[in-house]
């Protein structure tokens, strides 16, 4: 590999790269990511390159272990090019097939194609995938055509190309300007103007800068960065060095989770290659610019998506938010001025600065610009990553691409913004996914969860549940965020078991009001908003377990018991065998029986019976 | 413990009381929990006071101040797999091992550790055994899983 | 050579040392800002947030704690609007629900207007004020205390929970404890759940001056830093 000493370099080697992919007839894009490694496709990748190497294939045929596509469920898949072949659920032993019958004669194999839940037809290119289709994929579309490993993949597709523009055409003014001009805000949860910040901290007195990387995506159900990352690490790299230009640092970091092994390696990865092609070190290219970046890992904590935090954290000590009345763009990292941007918006700055900010703008909203990849998980059809421009209704997103209620049950809420985030019903599906609007209305586009619920939820148990994360995760340093939400929690598990009383509520609407106004960090302040949200649009939720005593979803333990209609019970044992405490006894071909001291509730039976004979009540 | 490792982990890094949470990461890797012996190496050589190194490897969840069982099973209890019945998996696994997430069987086989969120929602709900990741669980898939751990081990003499 | 700077607080024009805290300034002043966890000559951390108050620019307020919050020129501060009151009587409650065996607990209650609590009584021997664990690490720099764990779990504790050798039993940490004095009736005895410090003749008195130091009986208990002056 040769060492870049100045964007023509670069701009040669690109074209190197690039001619020398004419000659390739196919390529097989399988995903790599994390949710299709679960899926074991590194066995179906390892068994398409030997059935490719039987049939003497091996060279003018390409395999690429793309980052995450997105589409999880539908794992391990691959896309065919010339063709656009779309294949999924794949196993190892279908390799032999695809190489034989799609890769040497054309051939189409239909068991391996998608089946569209919502018509129930089969569908033969990834173009004409309803889920695809609905989405614009700025970022997504990358991750489908480089392998993370392979900084030449990157550059093939046009990598690098905004980071010679930034050193050799470009002034730092002239780029936060850019920046400020799109309008992008941040993507990690706080939605603040990115251009602003990046002003800020370049004009915060001080020679010693530093330029962070938020990928401690702690919110449960929302894996957007580890897809970005895991699958793209240089896009990120390259919007770093944009950054750094732009407000003076000489060193970077990316914090990821531990939780995200591959993350962790792929960005490692990217950064020595980065060093060995001289795209990180001194004099970058040959300009009076030199910066180099290295990775961290998070110990496991939520708290540590905090910026200060975080921070704290990458100085070795505990992860404990400090006060911000001076913001971290003064005193940051070691106290000195720090950009911090999450995964997504480092992703979005080469695009900005290759196509311009009004490229950007001309998508999304007044306040809102550009896409956002949200993390489309719960009760619908098509679960995955989507990428939507700002402004698009969640309606659009839960019917169109997500394809409805999934069970044929009915579509509750949908809940946005992970546990800083609130639940918004049907009612209001036809607001926009846009910083502004979500937040009037009690949630926020947060960092882009978006968990769909229906009937079978209960909306005070979400938001019990969201309130037992965020005691688990609270540092536990200021008063109303410990006490508080303990107490918050204290009073809802109440209602959730029955003891409620109608005094309760106004009492838990004005604690959350103190928790949100008082807390120290964001984590606390943001903490009540499930339980707000919850009690403005599902009142009659917490009206019925309080003065009813009942949980219409049936899932609140002490409300509900479980019975075996003995009439549908047809003593298959099925049950009996699968209950983990043993509550149930019944006669082979007799009606079973549910002890009630015993049972806990679980549900494990019901799943079971393939008769449906256990009732909740 | 051996005093190679911890030597070989603190290589390049003495002095430098930031690598604090990195060092403690490999410390926790190499042997599975963090002995008091290596926080007290490990205040000594980085220089950072004791009660430090024990604040930190008490913050994080990352680290293990016991000696976890020879199979951990992680299950996830994220927002997309509660919603798919991660609940049902802890009870399952409460029932079949006895033991609450954190805790390890008397035996030193199992351990047992909640997880909020490891980013591969589309797929819950998710269980990890040892690095290895299954997905869609049901509380019978799961009891299957450890019942087979348990006889492939018994089968090698490990019990 | 020290620079001031001129701040309102509550309307008042208040000159205070460039460095100095709004609550610092405030307590010179006798302006009555109550507080939990300020201990004067050891760092603020903000942690009680009973200091709250309102910082007004550009027309919005944001409510912060005063500790942290240090002065500039031309600051606008507001610490007694009936928001702010609301707030700290909540956190209040919220502490003396959780440690209610303390005289320096209930007498912060009282001070921030505690009436009655909403919530069930715990016995909690800590609140987490931090003062012992900054006494020893920033007064004597042994560092034989410190908080450990996360959340519910998080307390003080010992280095590996055994005392070390380097703790020099000099008594600070216990000495500053607001958790070493039972309240005059003593502890709260099951059934007799109930907010003492009632003293009639300290409600009279801070009442009817809210806003300044009129040296009540109720800063002793909670060791108010204009006593220490």
């Amino acid at each position: 590999m040769t060492k870049l000493n100045t964007a023509n370099d670069l701009e040669a080697l690109r074209k190197q790269i690039q001619a020398q992919r004419q000659s390739i007839r196919t390529t097989l894009t399988l995903c790599g990511g994390t949710g299709c490694q679960a899926s074991q496709c590194s066995d179906v990748i390892a068994a398409v390159k030997d059935a490719l190497i039987k049939n003497g294939l091996e060279k003018s045929v390409t395999v690429r272990a793309s980052g995450c596509h997105g589409f999880c469920e539908q794992g391990p898949l691959m896309v065919i090019e010339p063709g656009n072949v779309f294949y999924c659920h794949i196993k190892p032993e279908d390799a032999q097939d695809i190489v034989s019958k799609t890769v040497m004669s054309g051939v189409v194999i239909e068991r391996l194609l998608y089946v569209d839940p919502v018509s129930g037809k089969t569908i033969q290119t990834e173009a004409d995938i309803p889920f695809y289709q609905a989405q614009d994929r700025q970022l997504l579309s990358q991750n489908r055509l480089v392998d993370p490993c392979s900084i030449e993949d990157y550059l093939s597709v046009g990598g690098y190309a905004a980071l010679a523009k930034t050193l050799f055409q470009m002034t730092s003014g002239r780029v936060i300007d850019e920046i400020k001009t799109s309008g992008l805000r941040g993507r990690g949860g706080g939605g603040f103007p990115t251009g602003r910040k990046w002003a800020d901290c370049m004009e915060a007195p001080g020679d010693e800068k530093y330029v962070i990387c938020n990928a401690d995506e702690g919110d449960p159900g929302a894996y957007m960065d580890r897809s970005v990352l895991e699958g793209n690490p240089h896009l990120v790299l390259e919007g770093m060095m944009i950054g750094a230009f732009a407000i003076g640092a000489a060193q970077g970091y990316i914090y990821v989770r531990k939780e995200y092994p591959l993350a962790v390696e792929h960005a490692k990865i990217a950064v020595q290659q980065a060093r060995e092609y001289g795209l990180l070190g001194e004099n970058i290219l040959g300009s009076q610019f030199s910066f180099d970046v290295e990775i961290a890992r998070g110990g496991g904590a939520f708290v540590c998506g905090e910026s200060t935090a975080l921070m704290a954290s990458l100085e070795g000590k505990v992860g404990e938010p400090r006060p911000k009345d001076v913001h971290t763009v003064e005193e940051g990292l070691w106290y000195k001025p720090t950009t911090l941007n999450n995964v997504e918006t480092w992703a979005n700055v080469p695009f900005i600065i290759k196509n311009g900010a009004a490229w950007f703008a001309a998508k999304g909203t007044k306040n809102s610009k550009g896409t956002k990849i949200l993390a489309l998980t719960g009760r619908i059809k098509n679960t995955g990553l989507v990428e939507v421009a700002m402004g698009t209704s969640l309606r659009t997103i839960v019917y169109g691409i997500g394809g409805g209620a999934t069970n044929g049950k009915a579509i509750k809420a949908v809940q946005t913004g992970g546990p800083s985030g609130g639940c918004l019903p049907v009612s209001k599906f036809d607001l926009p996914v846009d910083f502004d609007a979500l937040y009037d209305a009690g949630s926020m586009v947060g960092s882009g969860g978006m968990v769909v619920m229906d009937e079978s939820t209960c909306m005070v148990d979400v938001a019990k549940y969201f309130l037992q994360f965020l005691q688990d995760e609270s540092c536990g340093k200021c008063v109303p965020c410990r006490l508080g939400v303990d107490r918050m929690l204290e009073l809802i598990t109440g209602i959730t078991d029955g003891r409620g009383k109608p005094e309760h509520i106004g009492l838990l609407q004005e604690l959350a009001d103190t928790v949100r106004e008082t807390s120290l960090c964001g984590l606390g302040k943001t903490a009540p908003n499930p339980v707000l949200s919850t009690l403005r649009y599902f009142p009659e939720e917490y009206a019925a377990h309080i003065n009813q005593k009942r949980c219409p979803a049936g899932v609140c333990k002490p409300l509900i018991t479980y019975a075996i209609d003995a009439e549908k019970c047809k003593g298959c044992g099925l049950c009996l065998s699968a209950c983990p405490l043993g509550a149930i006894k019944g006669e082979k071909k007799q009606a079973h029986v549910i002890d009630p001291q015993l049972c806990s509730k679980c549900g494990i039976c019901a799943d079971e019976c393939k008769t449906q004979a256990v009732t909740v009540n | 413990m051996s005093p190679t490792t911890l030597d070989s982990i603190l290589q390049g890094r003495r002095s430098q009381p930031q690598q604090l949470v990195e060092v403690l990461q490999d410390v926790q890797e190499s042997f599975g929990y963090v002995p008091e012996d290596a926080m007290r190496t490990v205040s000594k050589d980085l220089g950072v006071p004791l009660m430090e190194v024990y604040r930190v490897a008490n913050f994080y969840k990352a680290f293990s101040l016991k000696p976890r069982g020879k199979h951990v099973i992680t299950i996830c209890t994220g927002t997309a797999c509660h919603v798919r019945g991660a609940h049902q998996l802890l009870d399952q696994v409460h029932g079949q091992l006895g033991i609450q997430p954190g805790a390890t069987t008397e035996d030193g086989f199992f351990t047992v550790e909640r997880v909020n969120c490891l980013g591969a929602c589309a797929l819950g709900p998710v269980v990890v055994h040892n690095g290895n990741y299954h997905h869609h669980k049901t509380p019978n898939k799961l009891r299957k899983l450890i019942d087979s751990v348990r006889s492939t081990s018994k089968e090698e003499g490990q019990l | 050579m020290k620079q001031y700077v001129t701040l309102t607080i509550d309307g008042a024009q208040v000159r205070a040392a460039k460095g100095a805290s709004v609550l610092d300034a405030a307590i010179e002043y006798g302006i009555c800002i109550p507080h939990l966890c300020h201990v004067p000559n050891l760092s603020d951390i903000g942690a009680c947030r009973i200091c709250i108050v309102e910082q007004i620019s550009n027309g919005r307020s944001k409510v912060t704690t005063s500790c942290t919050l240090n002065v500039q020129e031309g600051m606008a501060i507001i610490s007694n609007s009936e928001k702010i009151k609301k707030l700290r009587r909540n956190i209040a409650e919220l502490l003396v629900a959780q440690a209610p065996n303390s005289k320096a607990i209930q007498d912060v209650a009282v001070r921030c207007g505690v009436k009655e609590v909403r919530y069930p009584f715990r016995n909690s021997d800590c609140v987490l004020c931090g003062r012992c664990v900054r006494v020893c690490t920033e007064m004597w720099k042994a560092r034989a205390i410190g908080f450990v764990g996360r959340g519910k779990d998080r307390h003080v504790d010992f280095p590996l929970g055994k005392r070390e050798d380097f703790c020099k039993h000099c008594g600070s940490c216990t000495m500053l404890c607001p958790m070493t004095i039972t309240p005059c009736k003593g502890p709260m005895r099951p059934g007799e759940e109930y907010l003492c410090g009632k003293c009639e003749a300290q409600l009279m008195i801070t009442e009817n001056r809210p806003d300044s130091c009129v040296w009540c009986e109720l800063g002793k208990g909670f060791q108010c830093a204009r006593y220490s002056q």
